[in-house]
């Protein structure tokens, strides 16, 4: 796993450094859009959403980390680190390339990563990312940022997960895809740099990923009231 | 070396030629390159100056002087001073990796050169972030002969727009979040106004059409959060400077903003442009005037009541200003005037080539901004709101008034009504444009094409050659180039000596960039031929094209450049190489053989 | 605009403006023309002078932008001959009139310049021969002032008064505020 890790870093590396255009500013940045601590009916969740970011305007290189983190049981739920590789592909899209390595409670999955960022007609930001591994899968997120004032913004977001196989390990059915949306209306308290939000998160997984759930006796769905902090630094 | 021998000849060749020369006066002077504290009474923070201050002093040379100026960096880091508008040779002019390597930190760096122009310049860092950072000051050089205007008194008037964050770290930040700066963004409030006043469907309209783009009307302000200063000093801490009722003031204001235009009026009071960029114009007396960032205006005026006049500068999107005092006695103030709100871009302004899924017609849009009433504006598909205009409107096809501002509608219709024998709307701004300024009280405002050379510099020629200059960028990732490439990745421009280039630019963006050549005149070409006036920098309004001249008289190479600072960082930049040219012009520039 | 309300202010103009052409200046007293507010002041400023009354010859040189001498200095009721060369790149006026006279007419030569009789460095004659077909209005001489073009000369004999607040001033748009103004002091 670690070897995986350094071995796309240094490659990383080498290209942002013999890159000619390493004379310009590094441009470099942590992003948090979600910080979040979520209150459910049965369970309370931890959750975090983070991009940090370096690069030039021609590559950047992309650590982004996600996790769910149960506090009654004291459990990762899930957790997933990627590297990634950015490189503009129009003007407004890149192409991303890069691994994904979850490490939640049981057994680790890596997938490569193949897709797309940018910001698409209308101001929604997109992330289209296919997970490839012997057991592949596709991920869309878009967000969109509603101006209730300058500094007070909605942001409604969406993420949709399609597992192509099955992993009972993780409790994924082959088709059955999980969904999530949330609302969470931020204030700009320093800058952009803090933001703290209420919202509400709302998932749900379909077809045999359900089957799944319920058979182990899970709810298919889960709504949670959240409060947290958007972070940029 | 060589300096210490041509000083030598020049001394040699006046105690020959006795009294037929007087003798080039010769001046040292002496800047440090300092960390100071900025404290504009909004925010305190570490910056750059000079000599212990920001902004740092006025140099005061005299045209004609030979000046030695001892550059010492107090800095941790490398720095550079470039005299802005100063024609030198071109190992003086201060800009790392085109003129010289730069000034290592401890060091000391001596410039000579002769003074051979006269007016009102700056001086400034060209090194990484330092000039947003403070390191600017200004020059005045005093002329041989007599100026063609009077005045008994004189103040710079330099204005700046200090940001609470470090440069380094507004770029980082632009280049993470483009609109990071931008509080003036359209809410759902604003919409549901829109709705009201032009319609549901045409407010959603509107919004799907900037929203195809991804590009907002309000982004007119790269970089907003900042507090104009002028002199340092912001609208609480009052600059003042003192008169006598009935004298003639001459104020040179300065724009040494790392990104901000401002509006300047002093209300109830009458200014005469006198100078452009230090080069003296025909006067033309104004009520209010515009200056791009990097330009000076000299402007006369004669308070003649007892009593305190404000100088008033509010950024052109209307996000800050600044008032400073001029007062016949000690602590008199006047009132400060409230700002006007904000313009918003129309899709005239929007002549570029951002809109590939918009479907707007982008080689009509970016050739057609210098004829004001020609202008094709985009089809009714793409801009269903002007089919809202009013008839007059419509058969003229100007963009619906409802999306813009009062004052562009006023400048729209002078536009449209130009054959009627009222002033047809300036050609330096689209016909339509949000941009277009209007007078405070009504009065006139300063336009490009009121500025007449003075005395031209150059015989008026055909131009050997034209250069075509796409002023280009990438808003969202905050990529600014010229002809689609950035300088990292661009060829120098080759200009050979003797020639005379015709620059074309052609702004396909949506912001206003102030181009400024270094080492070489600007003449923008405002139609009035050999009166054309002679500029250092000339600012370009999105959907237009503007002309400059350019006679290739100094050798080396040279820096070419938006001066909006993070404009210029992230690559609307080109090195200019001057070939050829004759030894005995290089050694000209060199000190004891100017004026 | 409509043709009225461009006819008006011009023939005020044209009147007001005292744009002198001819060499020799026509010893009429202004009052005669019954035009313009401002002529009602003429009697106050002096009027035309006998060139056999002449005591002195002042001169003039017109510069871009001043006047050299930038002040004047007259006995009361002193007949003077003013020798005026404009040895500038532009047009200039050398104009007798009072402070806020001069005000008044600056808006005047301003209409000028925006209808192309005055350009910077001539005076368009084929535009003011336009402008008077148009207008129906003829170019006035007036007594106490001269336009002249770069390189020409013209001279004015002027009677000034026993007491009044004067000044010579050039009232192409910009020149007076940009200082080409002097004092005329009167003195016993």
């Amino acid at each position: 796993m670690r070897s995986i890790y350094i071995g796309l870093m240094a490659f990383a590396v080498t290209i942002l450094a013999a890159s000619p255009l390493f004379a310009e500013q590094l441009i470099w940045g942590i992003q948090a859009e979600q910080l979040e601590y979520r209150i459910g009916n049965d369970t309370d969740v931890m959750a975090w959403d983070v991009d940090a970011l370096v690069g030039t305007d021609e590559l950047k290189l992309v650590f982004r980390s996600e996790g769910e983190f149960e506090t009654n049981g004291d459990t990762l739920e899930a957790m997933e680190n990627q590297l990634r590789l950015q490189a503009p592909i129009s003007t407004f899209f890149d192409a991303v390339g890069g691994v994904r390595v979850d490490t939640p409670e049981g057994p680790d999955r890596v997938y490569g990563v193949v897709g797309v960022h940018g910001l698409a007609p209308q101001w929604f930001e997109i992330d289209a990312d296919l997970f490839v591994s012997d057991r592949p899968s596709f991920r869309f997120e878009a967000e969109y940022e509603a101006l209730i004032t300058n500094r007070l913004i909605l942001t409604p977001s969406i993420e949709f997960n399609l597992p192509f196989t099955d992993d009972l390990a993780i409790e994924q059915g082959a088709w059955g895809p999980k969904l999530e949306v949330g609302a969470r209306l931020s204030y700009d308290l320093v800058d952009r740099a803090i933001s703290p939000y209420i919202g509400i998160h709302y998932e749900r997984v379909f077809g045999e990923t359900e089957d799944i759930a319920t058979s182990e006796g899970k709810d298919a769905d889960a709504l949670f009231l959240t409060i947290g902090t958007k972070l940029f630094f | 070396m060589s300096y210490v021998h041509t000083l030598r000849a020049g001394v040699l060749g006046l105690s020959v030629a006795g009294f037929a020369t007087t003798q080039a006066e010769a001046g040292t002077y002496n800047l440090t390159v300092d960390r100071v504290t900025i404290d504009t009474g909004k925010f305190t923070r570490s910056g750059i100056g000079y000599n212990g201050a920001s902004p740092g002093p006025v140099l005061r040379f005299k045209e004609g002087e030979d000046v030695t100026i001892n550059v010492t960096n107090n800095l941790a880091e490398s720095t550079s001073v470039h005299w802005h508008g100063l024609i030198l040779h071109y190992q003086q002019d201060g800009v790392p990796g085109i003129s010289y390597d730069g000034i290592k930190a401890g060091d000391t760096f001596t410039y000579k050169f002769p003074i051979i122009q006269s007016g009102t310049y700056w001086f400034h860092s060209h090194t990484e972030f330092q000039e947003p950072d403070g390191a600017y000051g200004a020059i005045v050089i005093k002329p041989k002969k007599r100026e063609p205007f009077r005045f008994h008194r004189e103040y710079v008037v330099q204005l700046t727009d200090a940001h609470p964050h470090a440069g380094s770290r507004i770029m980082r930040n632009l280049k993470m979040m483009p609109d990071y700066y931008n509080r003036q963004q359209r809410t759902i409030a604003d919409f549901f106004k829109d709705a009201e006043k032009m319609g549901f469907d045409a407010a959603m309209r509107d919004r799907l059409d900037w929203g195809e783009m991804r590009m907002m009307p309000n982004d007119i302000e790269d970089l907003q959060g900042f507090t104009p200063l002028i002199n340092g000093k912001s609208t609480a801490q009052n600059w003042t400077g003192m008169f006598k009722p009935g004298e003639r003031v001459r104020l040179r204001f300065i724009n040494s903003s790392a990104m901000t235009y401002f509006d300047i009026r002093i209300p109830g009071m009458k200014m005469t442009v006198v100078q452009a960029d230090g080069n003296n114009v025909q006067p033309v007396t104004v009520d209010e005037f515009r200056i791009a960032v990097a330009e000076t205006y000299d402007v006369l005026i004669r308070p003649k009541k007892e009593k305190a006049y404000s100088i008033f500068a509010e950024s052109v999107g209307r996000t800050a200003s600044v008032r400073a005092t001029l007062a016949p006695t000690k602590g008199l103030t006047a009132e400060t005037p409230k700002m006007r709100t904000p313009p918003l871009l129309t899709m005239a302004d929007m002549g570029m080539a951002h809109g590939a899924h918009a479907g707007m017609d982008h080689g009509a849009m970016g050739q057609s901004g210098d004829k004001a009433g020609m202008h094709k504006m985009p089809d009714g598909k793409m801009m269903p709101g002007m089919k809202h205009g009013t008839g007059a409107m419509k058969s003229h096809k100007i963009p619906d008034g409802t999306v813009m501002s009062g004052a562009a509608h006023a400048s729209m219709d002078h536009s449209a009504h130009g054959k009627m024998g009222m002033k047809a709307g300036d050609k330096f701004y689209a016909a339509g444009s949000g941009l277009m300024p209007s007078a405070a009280n009504g009065g006139k405002f300063l336009s490009y094409s009121e500025l007449r050379a003075m005395r031209p510099l150059y015989k008026d020629r055909e131009a050997t050659r034209e250069i075509e200059l796409r002023l280009t960028g990438n808003m969202e990732r905050y990529i600014w180039s010229i002809n689609g490439v950035k300088f990292s990745k661009a060829e120098p421009i080759r200009l050979k000596y003797g020639e005379r280039v015709r620059f074309k630019f052609v702004n396909e963006t949506m912001m206003t960039h102030p181009m400024h050549l270094h080492g070489m005149w600007s003449i923008l070409d405002t139609g009035k031929g050999k009166w054309d006036p002679v500029k250092h920098v000339v600012s370009v309004s999105p959907g237009t094209t503007a002309y400059m001249e350019t006679e290739v008289d100094a050798p080396g190479q040279w820096a070419f450049h938006c001066h909006l600072s993070y404009h210029a960082d992230s690559g609307m930049f080109r090195k200019v190489i001057v070939e050829g040219g004759p030894k005995a012009k290089e050694a000209s520039l060199q000190p004891g053989k100017g004026g | 605009m409509n043709n009225n309300s461009l006819v008006r202010p011009f023939a005020a103009l044209v009147l007001a403006l005292g744009l002198v052409i001819s060499a020799t200046p026509v010893s009429a007293d202004a009052k005669k023309h019954g035009h313009g507010g401002g002529h009602a002041n003429m009697k106050k400023i002096g009027m035309a002078g006998d060139a056999a009354k002449v005591t002195r010859t002042i001169k003039v040189v017109m510069h871009d932008n001043y006047y050299e001498p930038e002040n004047i200095s007259v006995k009361e009721g002193e007949t003077v001959r003013f020798l005026i060369r404009n040895a500038g790149e532009f047009v200039h006026e050398f104009n007798i009139a009072t402070g806020p006279m001069h005000v008044t007419h600056q808006p005047e030569m301003m209409m000028m310049v925006e209808h192309g009789v005055l350009e910077p460095d001539k005076i368009n004659w084929e535009a003011a021969k336009a402008m008077q077909k148009s207008m129906g209005h003829g170019m006035h001489n007036e007594p106490n002032s001269k336009l002249l073009e770069p390189g020409k000369s013209g001279e004015i004999i002027w009677t000034f008064p026993k007491h009044a607040d004067l000044e010579f001033a050039c009232n192409i748009p910009g020149h007076y505020d940009s200082g080409m103004v002097g004092k005329v002091k009167l003195t016993h």
